[in-house]
């Protein structure tokens, strides 16, 4: 525990640590502000001229669903058959409606908060190997995986913390601006449940970013280890080999990309097209699209955090410090 | 290796080789041995290179050793290194400390992942003399200040055994001297203390055991006063008006003479009113006789051959291979 306070007092004592909240503060004061420039609260003539919009597109949807239900089945298919309800929100011009921009804005929040983590872990660890502060503690509390471990839970405690706060923050200073120049929308109980679903699943992913950065940099002992992993792996890999794979016809290059699953992470599901699923055999009832879940991302994210922090605690366990 | 151990500190055989990734292996200590026992001051003597960090490095459980046994404080090093910790203050090569604390900061930091009472800061702080400067930063001190915050470190514990590798580097004279005072102190208080130092006047005022390691092999060790004599050759230095006369009379009667430029060197010499009197019946009155006593200096350089030659420069490795010297002073 003391060990902990004491990293966690290295921690916040980092001048980088300070820069990138900083950063990260700047980057959310300009979406929010953006966001205000960019909205207004609807004027009264808007309101009706909206109102009156909803109200056509209400009396079409009925007249849709009265053809569908004449020309028989069920109702069931229907209700799916036409559109959802139109929703007031959907006619109002150059106003910020919470409900329907959180999410995206949430997205956009938390690779800000991942890559913040990924960068501060990483020069936490990174830093205290190349100036020798690491060896000055192994001095005082020769157990390096203690030692080790205390750091990379301090580090990950204190991103979630800051993650967490900022994410209330961040979404509570929007629920204002839409209160002050905007629509809230429809803030059903789905609505938020959906939404802290969204923020867990971003936290985690903060997480994650932040166990591999701490990882790859103790692994290549030094920050910029693990700024040269993230490099390569997006240049080599994301690129590089997404062209091969293109060259050599493969069918679901997406499935070998670390950017699919964070994107199923984050939205639960995502599908991709297979294009050689189809090819010998007879259309309509073929399925050419796979679907990667959020499981399966929750699996090849395990799978790289034992490789890359386990692997870190292994050869820091044995390995000659300077 | 026999257990239980009495010595503070026991290295047999100790081995390292590091290898570096292309392949190449610089081998760093080859069979080191070395006996510290409680309450001396054990200097710690050889050339750049020689493998003294890398000694105290193993030691501490940084560097993994290849072969060799290793104890401190009566238990096995490194296995029992976590038990022991709390008794062993230690400085390794300058080390580095966070620049954006504040050297209180700093101390305060250790004291508390090592369980040490808050109290221990300011007092260390002022046994190496930075109770004045210890709300400063740390990225603001000298290198004088910051090897002083370093040995504030290693004292915080309250050791029995305090490991010093190069505490004076970077030191001022005034500096040197407090170390020095500090190390007696410590010594009087009964710490048994392990220092490295290239200062060997120093090593010779501040210790009383020595170990000399050339090639990552020890070359001698003993008590001080046991290694000087061992090199002891009864050499007197000799001026006189006509060197070249008196160099002569002193061969003929049979002692190893060396002309310098303004004095002689002569070997051997069991008494040296003889070497008076021979010279005075002969007319050369001699100006001076001093018995060349060797120093700490001499002897290293001798051990390790590290004297510079005549105009080549030195380089690092180019010490002596050591043999099997048997000083008659090994325990
Ligand atoms: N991390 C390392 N990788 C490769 N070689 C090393 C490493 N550390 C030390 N060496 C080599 O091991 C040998 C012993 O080095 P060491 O630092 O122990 O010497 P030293 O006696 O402390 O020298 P100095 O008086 O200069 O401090 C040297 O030849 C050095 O180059
Ligand atoms: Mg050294």
């Amino acid at each position: 525990m003391n060990l902990a306070l004491a990293e966690f007092s290295r921690l916040a004592a980092r001048r980088f640590v300070l820069l990138m909240t900083m950063l990260l503060v700047a980057a959310f004061g300009v979406t929010a502000a953006t966001t205000v420039a960019g909205s207004h609260e609807p004027t009264t003539a808007e309101w009706e001229r909206a109102e009156q919009e909803v109200r056509f597109a209400e009396a079409r949807i009925e007249q849709l669903r009265q053809d569908c239900e004449r020309r028989q089945v069920s109702p069931t298919f229907c209700d799916a058959y036409v559109e959802r309800e139109p929703r007031i929100e959907d006619y109002l011009f150059g106003v910020f409606v919470f409900s329907q921009e959180i999410t995206d804005l949430v997205y956009f929040m938390i690779a800000f908060l991942a890559l913040f983590a990924f960068l501060v872990a990483a020069s936490f660890v990174g830093a205290e190997l190349t100036s020798g502060g690491m060896t000055n503690l192994l001095l005082w509390r020769p157990q390096r995986v203690t030692v080790l471990g205390t750091k990379l839970g301090t580090v990950l405690a204190a991103v979630l913390a800051l993650s967490a706060v900022a994410s209330v923050l961040y979404i509570g200073a929007f629920y204002a601006i839409a209160e002050v120049t905007g629509v809230p929308g429809d803030l059903d109980g789905e609505f938020w449940r959906d939404l802290v679903l969204s923020v867990t699943r971003g936290l985690g992913l903060v997480l994650f970013a932040a166990a591999i950065g701490f990882g790859a940099a103790t692994l290549g002992r030094h920050t910029a280890a693990a700024l040269g992993l993230i490099a390569t792996y997006a240049i080599v890999w994301e690129v590089g080999a997404r062209i091969v794979f293109e060259v050599v016809e493969l069918g679901r290059p997406d499935q070998y990309m670390l950017t699919s699953y964070i994107g199923a992470w984050m939205a639960g599901e995502v599908s991709f097209y297979d294009r050689f699923a189809c090819t010998d055999s007879f259309g309509s009832l073929c399925q050419s699209q796979y679907e990667v879940t959020w499981v399966h991302a929750g699996a090849v994210f395990a799978i790289l955090l034992a490789a890359i922090v386990g692997g870190a605690f292994a050869t820091f366990r044995h390995r000659d410090l300077a | 290796m026999v257990w239980p151990m009495t010595a503070v500190i026991q290295i047999e055989g100790l081995r390292k080789t590091f290898r570096t990734f292309r392949g190449g292996a610089r081998v760093a200590l080859n069979g080191f041995d070395m006996t510290v026992e409680a309450g001396q001051v054990h200097g710690f003597l050889g050339p750049n290179g020689s493998g003294k960090t890398t000694t105290l490095r193993t030691l501490l459980g940084l560097v993994r050793a290849d072969d060799g046994h290793m104890s401190i404080l009566g238990q096995r090093a490194p296995e029992a290194l976590p038990a022991v910790a709390p008794r062993v203050g230690a400085i390794v090569e300058s080390p580095q400390f966070f620049g954006n604390f504040t050297g209180r900061r700093t101390l305060q930091l250790l004291a508390r992942a090592g369980g040490v009472p808050a109290e221990r800061v300011d007092a260390v702080l002022a046994q190496v003399g930075l109770r004045d400067r210890a709300g400063e930063r740390v990225k603001a001190y000298s290198l004088g200040m910051k090897q002083r915050l370093a040995v504030a470190s290693a004292l915080l514990k309250q050791p029995e055994l305090l490991i010093l590798d190069e505490p004076a580097n970077g030191l001022d004279p005034a500096g040197i001297r407090e170390m020095r005072d500090l190390m007696r102190e410590l010594s009087a208080a009964g710490i048994t203390v392990l220092v490295s130092s290239h200062i060997l006047a120093e090593i010779q005022l501040i210790c009383d055991h020595v170990t000399i390691i050339s090639r990552g092999q020890r070359v001698a060790t003993g008590p001080v006063a046991a290694v000087l004599s061992g090199f002891d050759k009864g050499e007197y230095r000799v001026r006189v008006g006509d060197l070249d006369r008196a160099a002569g009379v002193l061969t003929t009667a049979g002692l190893p003479v060396t002309r310098n430029d303004d004095h002689l060197v002569v070997a051997d010499v069991a008494d040296s009113a003889w070497i008076s009197e021979q010279l005075g019946q002969r007319g050369m009155w001699v100006t001076e006789l001093t018995p060349i006593t060797p120093d700490l200096e001499s002897v290293f350089l001798q051990l390790t051959a590290a004297a510079p030659g005549p105009s080549v420069p030195r380089q690092v490795d180019d010490v002596v291979q050591p043999g099997p010297i048997d000083l008659g002073v090994q325990p």
